[in-house]
């Protein structure tokens, strides 16, 4: 009799629960659809913006939406803002840097996780220590001798060979974590057929970290993307500018053009919301690795 | 005995044969670490002692350089202030919204996938072209948040033209780009056991308790590695005064790089500009220190896991 009375004021209290999660779950809905909205407000807002007129602009109050949605602003600012010029430009950097960097990355880390050598230990820990250090202390140096030994002022060699290096220290050590997770059981198997390091890299290793592979050319291609710094330093000319230098420069010479401003800015935009869009399955799954293992 | 004695000596070739192999595929990452991490760190230190015009051979005046930083040079203590300053809001802003956006994302809401791609998506749109598209939406006059504000009764701000409020304003840029953060709590909420939460849940503990006693402690290395992570980037900040500010009004958005860069490749101070190098680098450098050394006492590891 108790026992029937007990199981049944427990399912009531865990009813309760699942009705209180119900609700719970509705309201969390509510609030992140409309923190989502405050989110892409300003994505909206400055797309907004480049559509319309001047005129319509310095309205008040503003409004959500353009009366008329002016896609000739696109086709005027194009005329100064040589954006597929920039676009090419930042693509020169972007793909040997991104393509160098994963492949280093993948060969160092392959070391990192699986060959036993003397130092090791030292070694890994300069890495992470590495990660800890900004490259803005050492730009200074990297600059002088670039400049002035190399004589590689205007050029993109110093934006692009440093990332032959392993990609940062970071791209190694995410590789790395990656790697550790696939069982040794499968390399060893290989090395019982006689298959050497290079081999297991290639027929192994490779094909079960692509997804950590994408992600490390996204944090490159993303790094390259935000590095207005190194790009001021190193290019000089208008012909060789990136899209970020040109935008600033665009900017900075039309100061009050605000429509104008808007419509080179969500160029900016485009390429990396593509490039996102088309890798995003895998870029989510491999940020989420490099927290983990920490 | 032969036998062993043989087997021994394959072994040792093959294992040497694996360490040839190992120096060999970590060449470049040997290469960087020389050539761009720790040479370059160790010639910022050693020019920091040296004035140094860039065309001249440099002339070593010991602790010249940090003398003038400390007295008398206009801009640095600003600089360094305005470093900390904008961090800790940084910072602090985006651990928040970062987690409280994942946790938010982390109960069984329809269209999580979409979320989680708006909310990481300010993340890849390029820095310069963020802050010079946010510098509209901060207009004095005319721009969104000043609309915003009018709208329910309180004055406009001249967002970035006042020295009161740039640094928030530059800050709250840098929080909305914080979405990498959110994606990594997000992976750390998923997995905190569902265990430890039933059975507060049981116990009576209502969703604040849970939050304190469970999450966070389970959450604690995840939030020590983004803590370190915005640290490090937050602190790296020169994109809005490059591209927007030059570092004003005033020196309110002097950042320290960006003081670095303008010596350097401004007014050719380089050996000066080295010792901003040197400063900021061990400013970082304690940052980081007393974050690990803080961290023993509230960081959780689950059952002492190397």
């Amino acid at each position: 009799m108790s026992s029937i009375n007990l199981s049944g004021s427990r399912s009531a209290s865990l009813k309760g629960i699942k009705a209180r999660a119900k609700i719970g779950n509705a309201l969390t809905l509510i609030i992140v659809s409309a923190m989502a909205a405050i989110v892409l407000l300003p994505i909206w807002w400055i797309f907004r913006s480049s559509l319309m007129t001047n005129n319509e602009l310095y309205a008040w109050p503003p409004s959500f939406f353009p009366s008329r949605w002016l896609f000739s602003n696109y086709a005027e600012t194009l005329e100064t803002f040589k954006f597929w010029l920039y676009f090419s430009n930042t693509m020169k950097i972007i793909v040997p840097a991104v393509t160098g960097g994963t492949i280093t990355a993948t060969i160092c880390g392959y070391a990192f996780a699986r060959l036993r050598f003397k130092g090791k230990k030292v070694l890994f820990a300069l890495c992470v220590g590495s990660m800890l250090l900004p490259p803005m202390v050492t730009l200074i140096p990297q600059y002088i001798v670039w400049t002035r030994f190399l004589g590689l002022a205007d050029t993109y060699w110093p934006l692009i060979v440093p990332y032959f290096t392993g990609g940062g220290a970071f791209s190694i050590f995410l590789i790395r974590q990656f790697i550790s997770t696939i069982p040794r059981e499968l390399d060893e198997a290989a090395t019982i057929d006689g298959a050497g390091p290079m081999r297991i890299l290639g027929s192994i290793i490779i094909p079960a970290i692509k997804a950590a592979m994408i992600v490390v050319a996204l944090l490159i291609f993303i790094t390259l993307w935000n590095d207005l710094l190194q790009q001021t330093v190193y290019i000089n000319t208008e012909p060789k500018f990136t899209i970020v230098i040109g935008l600033s420069m665009f900017r900075g010479g039309l100061k009050a053009d605000w429509a104008k401003i808007m419509c080179a800015t969500c160029l900016s935009f485009l390429p990396g919301v593509i490039f996102y869009m088309i890798g995003q399955k895998y870029f989510v799954e491999g940020i989420v690795m490099t927290g983990m293992k920490n | 005995m032969m036998k062993q004695r043989q087997k021994e000596h394959k072994l040792s070739t093959a294992a040497k044969r694996e360490a040839r192999t190992a120096y060999l595929c970590l060449t470049p990452a040997l290469c960087g670490l020389t050539f761009i991490t720790y040479l370059p760190l160790l010639a910022v230190l050693v020019l920091s002692f040296f004035r140094w015009k860039g065309l001249t051979a440099p002339t070593f005046n010991g602790f010249d350089n940090y003398i003038r930083l400390f007295t008398t040079d206009p801009y640095f203590k600003d600089s360094v202030k305005v470093t900390i300053y904008f961090s800790i809001l940084a910072v602090a802003g985006s651990m928040i919204y970062s987690l409280v956006v994942a946790m938010l994302l982390n109960r069984k809401i329809p269209a999580r996938g979409f979320f989680r791609v708006v909310f990481y998506m300010p993340y890849i749109l390029p820095a310069a072209a963020v802050y010079i598209g946010w510098s509209w939406l901060y207009e004095a006059n005319f721009g969104l948040f000043n609309y915003i504000l009018k709208s329910i009764g309180i004055n406009s701000i001249m967002f970035l033209n006042d020295s009161d409020y740039i640094v928030p304003s530059l800050a709250l840029i840098a929080v909305w780009l914080s979405g990498n953060l959110i994606v990594i709590f997000l992976a750390g909420l998923q997995n905190v056991p569902r265990i430890y939460h039933e059975a507060a849940e049981i116990d009576g503990a209502n969703s604040f308790q849970r939050f304190i006693h469970v999450t966070l402690p389970s959450m604690s290395p995840i939030i020590f590695y983004n803590l370190i992570m915005s640290l490090i980037t937050n602190m790296q900040i020169v994109v809005p005064a490059l591209a927007l500010t030059s570092g004003g009004p005033g020196n309110s958005s002097m950042f320290m790089t960006y003081l670095m860069y303008r010596y350097a490749f401004r007014s050719n101070q380089i050996g000066y500009a080295c010792a901003i190098s040197f400063v900021f680098f061990f400013l970082i450098a304690i940052f980081t220190l007393i974050l690990f050394a803080t961290s023993r006492g509230w960081i959780f590891y689950e059952g002492g896991d190397d």
